[in-house]
């Protein structure tokens, strides 16, 4: 009997159970505008906790109960999907770019449409709108972009390697080669031993995706992406230049001053050849100076200096710079019309961004805390030393709610004041570089525009080419071979994108 | 398939007719075993609603999703997914890549598990047999992950140790890594360290109820080790080979996500791409949820027929099929 009655309690607690997984969820709160739902990406390890001290001055600030739903970054497209689906959809969506799945949401009309709404909010009124209409769908503005620098791109060197061979920073490509020919076969590092090379790259393929090699061939003047060419659109790969760059990046492989193994060298170990004296050069964005510089300093903290160098974008064989930079945002800050239901309410969730990207929010979302982890020097956020609890945890914190800046209208925070001189000095150098070569900046054209075959098949048809690219490079095929997976691409379903971003080329001019 | 289904009636006509019960004694048969069919509920309701519930998802496969309109709001647009597939260039190249691959595995890694338990039960040496067990259990323990980066570490191009040897030995300069002919080879090598060993416990477990006598009067007739092996072991174990061959065969075409997408680059993608990984590509990466859905359900339809297949096939060489 007791056996029984044990096997009846556990079949009973058991279906009980069941029963209440089936009904979680429930209505969404009606729009109550004392508080604000936001779905937003972390990319520390731990999101921020609901009570720190960021949180309580973020309410502050913008006078409303801000309820956060940080997802990880790594499955944050999936997590988007899957809350769209959903019935607790939140006010404000911090999308990342302009997936597919993004744009077959938004032409539902999962969005608002926020086109020509902004400029009334001061805040959110953009300084660049360039920017702004890249950011767009086919020019309808789904979302308040969050500005990033526009230029970043760098060469990085071992300086003392250049110092040793008697080099100067290199301007143009030709000198691009001509310093990896020397690293590669002059023994920059004085071991006697023949086993350094010039530019490490590592496993990163993908079309358009700011590779070394879609920076190579930017410089030669295959445009950014798209370029036009006799008033049409065409895609990079398509002109003379990109086979250019390409035979030229051929060349320093088959020569060696490209690490072999570019096809699989994960890019998480980039930096160690540059480290550790095994290849000198890295072409990459700007920010990696640091990273280096700081490798160096953690080894030797009294003599860092002079082992990272770095110019800006490169001269190609024309005699002119086309420099390549980024799209200038990353991602946007949208509105579903599911949780935000009438213009009134848009209204009032618009002025809360409008806060948001005010002054004060900007610098709590970026440097912090005043006097808690940093202060104001020359116009500079200073970190506070020793560091505190308090301030560790701020520090922390923002780097999570950094997220949710927009920064239309330029920066609204303090620049970081570096920690040494040098550092200092290699960071005003930095800036100066990129604010000159963004004068040279060739961008692509086609960045509003979203094809509709592109979005079905594009990032499939794009790898036809990204892979006969490093396939022409490893030796794998010859130039035929890359040509005819250019063709590949355009019968595949290319020639529709071609004809579809023209016409709304065209159609938006 | 009309030959199959006819034979499987004929066999069922000929069994004694167990479960045909009129209404009348199945309630008194409910009423009898109620205390066990609720002891089944939690059971059922699991599948109804973790297994079969979610199903009704799959109705994507003939719609265009859009996960704003959601499951139920999305248009339809019949076989269109399908169609789009089949006459896509990927397809043949998809298909038969999984298929190299799956054939790969089952005919080198399947009978390998065998000859490894085979072995592992010749060992007379307890202490000797349960330490190598241990060991070669370890492996199905580590991610794929872990087993990606230690083939990188070992066939690193130049350095890795692996590399230099084999280099060294067939005197040739091949980068393992990204050569596409050496890629089915590194995956099935990877799968056998990985598998082989934990896939001996079942058969181990079958092994160990083999009739000790047998082997005594094998013995005494002169039989020799391989004559034991052949003649008493293996037709001992043979229903169990069969079970575990249609359970292999019905996860056949499940070439193993992680691993592949971890050792595919730009330059073995060709021979790389299976099922699995377009899945995620195309419906993951590209938000072509309806599209990838159909793959994955053509994928699970071919699983199912070759399970069927296979089942039937057993039963046609007389020996016990699963179902």
């Amino acid at each position: 009997m007791i056996r029984r009655k044990l096997s009846l309690a556990a079949a009973v607690v058991t279906a009980a159970a069941l029963s209440l997984t089936a009904c979680s969820g429930g209505d969404a709160p009606a729009a109550d505008l004392t508080s604000v739902s936001i779905m937003a990406p972390f990319l520390e390890a731990q999101p921020p906790g609901a009570d720190g001290a960021v949180q309580k001055k973020l309410e502050e600030i913008t006078g409303k109960q801000v309820k956060i739903n940080w997802a990880p970054n790594a499955s944050y497209e999936d997590k988007t999907n899957i809350t769209l689906a959903g019935s607790d959809i939140p006010q404000v969506m911090v999308i990342q770019g302009k997936s597919p799945g993004f744009v077959k949401n938004a032409q539902a009309g999962a969005f608002w449409d926020l086109t020509g709404k902004l400029d009334k909010y001061p805040n959110l009124k953009t300084t660049y709108p360039d920017i702004q209409q890249n950011a767009s769908v086919n020019g309808k503005v789904y979302g308040i972009f969050r500005g990033r620098a526009p230029m970043r791109t760098a060469v990085m060197f071992r300086q003392d390697w250049l110092d040793k061979l008697g080099l100067q920073p290199p301007k143009t490509v030709e000198d691009l080669y001509k310093v990896a020919k020397a690293f590669t076969e002059q023994d920059p590092d004085g071991n006697g031993k023949n086993d350094t090379y010039g530019i490490t790259i590592p496993k990163w393929g993908a079309l358009g995706s700011n590779s070394p090699y879609d920076v190579i061939e930017e410089w030669f003047g295959a445009g950014n992406r798209w370029t036009e060419r006799d008033g049409k659109l065409v895609p990079s790969f398509e002109t003379d230049e990109f086979l250019q760059a390409d035979r030229f990046i051929k060349k320093m492989v088959d020569e060696k001053l490209i690490n072999p193994d570019f096809a699989t060298f994960d890019s998480t170990k980039w930096n160690e050849p540059f480290f550790n004296g095994k290849g000198g050069i890295i072409v990459d964005v700007d920010s990696r100076v640091s990273v280096l510089i700081n490798l160096f300093k953690q080894a030797d903290p009294n003599n860092f200096q002079n082992k990272v160098g770095f110019v800006g974008n490169l001269e190609g064989p024309d005699g002119k710079l086309h420099a390549h930079p980024t799209d200038g945002y990353s991602g946007f800050l949208a509105v579903p019309k599911a949780s935000v239901r009438t213009e009134a309410e848009l209204d009032k969730v618009l002025e809360f961004l409008n806060t948001l990207n005010g002054k004060d929010a900007g610098i709590l979302l970026n440097n912090g805390i005043e006097g808690v982890n940093f202060t104001v020097v020359d116009g500079k956020a200073a970190p506070v030393k020793p560091e505190t609890d308090a301030s560790k945890a701020v520090t922390t914190d923002i780097k999570s709610y950094a997220q949710l800046g927009m920064n239309v209208a330029g920066n609204q925070f303090y620049p970081v004041k570096q920690p040494t001189d040098y550092e200092q000095q290699v960071f005003d150098k930095r800036t100066d570089v990129m604010a000159a070569d963004l004068k040279s900046a060739v961008y692509n054209p086609a960045a509003p525009y979203v094809s509709a075959t592109y979005v079905a098949k594009g990032a499939q048809l794009d790898n036809i080419v990204a892979d006969a690219r490093i396939k022409y490079l490893a030796g794998q095929i010859d130039e035929q071979g890359l040509k005819d997976a250019i063709k590949l691409w355009d019968t595949s379903g290319g020639d529709k994108v071609k004809e579809e971003i023209n016409k709304l080329w065209q159609d938006n001019k | 398939m009309a030959a199959p289904v006819v034979e499987a009636e004929a066999r069922a006509a000929n069994r004694p007719p167990v479960r045909e019960r009129k209404n009348g004694r199945f309630s008194v048969h409910f009423a009898h075993y109620k205390w066990l069919y609720l002891l089944l509920l939690p059971g059922v309701v699991y599948f109804a609603v973790f297994r079969y519930g979610p199903m009704y998802g799959v109705s994507i496969a003939f719609k265009d999703y859009v996960p704003f309109l959601g499951v139920n709001g999305s248009p339809w647009v019949g076989v269109q997914n399908f169609t789009d597939f089949f006459a896509n260039p990927d397809f043949p190249r998809l298909l038969g890549n999984t298929l190299i691959l799956a054939f790969l595995n089952l005919g080198i890694a399947f009978p390998l598990t065998i000859v490894l338990a085979l072995l592992l039960n010749e060992v007379r040496l307890s202490v000797l047999k349960r330490t190598v067990q241990t060991l070669v259990y370890i492996p199905h323990f580590l991610s794929w992950t872990i087993v990606a980066s230690l083939s990188f570490l070992l066939f690193a191009l130049d350095i890795g140790p692996l590399f230099q040897f084999l280099n060294n030995v067939m005197g040739t300069n091949i980068d393992f890594l990204s050569d596409p002919a050496w890629f089915r080879p590194l995956i099935v090598l990877q799968d056998i360290w990985k598998n082989t060993g934990w896939g001996t416990i079942i058969f181990l477990a079958a092994l160990a109820t083999v009739d000790q006598d047998q082997y005594e009067a094998a013995i005494i007739d002169g039989a020799g080790r391989f004559r034991r092996v052949w003649h008493i072991t293996l037709p001992a174990i043979r229903s169990t080979i069969i079970v575990m061959l249609i359970l292999a065969i019905g996860q056949m075409l499940n070439t193993g996500f992680e691993q592949i997408y971890l050792m595919t680059n730009a330059l073995n993608r060709e021979v790389a791409d299976v099922f699995d990984t377009y899945v995620y590509f195309v419906g993951i990466t590209q938000g072509a949820y309806s599209y990838s859905t159909a793959v994955g359900l053509f994928k699970s339809l071919v699983g199912i027929v070759l399970i069927f297949g296979t089942n039937w096939l057993a039963k046609r060489f007389n020996q016990s099929g699963l179902f």
